[in-house]
């Protein structure tokens, strides 16, 4: 099967470098061809959300960026939703309409008490 | 010392001014059963639903949930003294009931359900064109408004446990631990008897699962609205 080159049209592409001249687009090729693809990139990124990726890699992405804002917005969600996960917790009152029953509260206050004596 | 500027806001409702002479560990010596007992009041009233429903999203069951919730203020009131006051109050006992929430998962150790196989065997269809970039009509979208204006409205939030819930079980509490507990990868792998490729599989998945629901419930409708 003959190679499918990246990015065939430049139309509505926003990233760095999208053929949009001869350049662009030997370049583009290149980069194509020396970074991971983004299916395996988006593994890749996830696996540096729990641990830090090494140096080489940490460059193939910055250069596979230049071709694909996709990879990069990728990137940057995920990082949002490392963050906001970590902050869901105290904005769980917020998330969910559960209700903590009077009387329960009453038990744990009862509860404190005692462990206060 | 302005303890309430350090975000320390458990002063609140103890009325002997002496204790506002000193540290906090200092305070906890000098601390009554009456102070103790209002400040743990209060902590049940200005804390408790937050930390019931955040146990409940986790555990899914109310009474096990309601344990949770009584375990963290016991100890609270036991560790009281290892509070510094650098983080809010909220964000202490947040961080005590993951903790036991870590507890209870570690006693349940379950095998893994059909739900979890069938979510491996999605291999997000259409969005990458045969050669494994990405189809440019199905890649991430920009977030518009900005993610930090919107992260404040409770309609973020519950769309943020909205999709949560659609996920297995299993993938939601490997995110959860993950994402929300801070639990290393080792020991997530060790409580819920998977490998760490698994791991690795499941956290990439429900990222990508979780990233797409917040587009498609949140981001875009907020962006048309």
């Amino acid at each position: 099967m003959p190679e499918e080159s990246y990015n065939p049209s430049p139309i509505g592409n926003p990233s760095v470098l999208a053929r949009r001249n001869w350049l662009q687009t030997k370049l583009v090729i290149f980069i194509g061809k020396h970074t991971p693809k983004c299916r395996e990139m988006v593994r890749i990124l996830s696996q540096s959300m729990d641990e830090p990726m090494p140096l080489m890699m940490r460059i193939k992405k910055r250069i596979h960026f230049l071709i694909c804002c996709w990879c990069q917005r990728y990137e940057e969600q995920l990082r949002y939703i490392h963050e906001t996960a970590r902050q869901f917790p105290e904005h769980a009152d917020e998330a969910s309409s559960a209700i903590f029953h009077s009387d329960t509260k009453e038990r744990i206050k009862r509860k404190l008490v005692e462990q206060a004596g | 010392m302005n303890f309430r500027a350090r975000g320390c806001n458990v002063y609140e409702g103890i009325s002997d001014v002496s204790i506002w002479k000193h540290k906090p560990a200092d305070e906890l010596r000098i601390m009554t059963k009456s102070t103790i007992q209002s400040a743990a009041e209060r902590w049940v009233d200005d804390h408790g639903e937050c930390l019931y429903r955040f146990a409940l999203i986790r555990v899914r069951k109310p009474e096990v949930a309601e344990d949770l919730v009584q375990e963290t203020f016991l100890a609270a009131v036991r560790g009281y003294e290892k509070f510094s006051g650098r983080s809010s109050e909220r964000t202490w006992l947040c961080g005590i009931l993951k903790h036991k929430i870590v507890d209870y998962f570690r006693k349940l150790r379950r095998e893994p359900s059909f739900t979890d196989l069938e979510f491996f065997s999605d291999e997000c269809l259409g969005k990458f064109v045969s050669i494994g970039f990405w189809n440019h009509e199905k890649g991430p979208k920009e977030w518009k408004p900005e993610p930090d204006e919107v992260m404040h409205r409770a309609e973020f939030w519950q769309t943020m446990r909205d999709c949560l819930s659609k996920l297995p079980q299993k993938v939601r509490d490997v995110f959860t631990m993950r994402e929300m507990d801070d639990v290393p990868s080792k020991e997530i792998c060790a409580i819920l008897s998977i490998s760490d490729s698994n791991l690795r599989v499941m956290l990439h998945r429900v990222r990508m699962a979780l990233r797409e629901c917040l587009e498609m419930n949140w981001f875009e409708t907020i962006g048309k609205s």
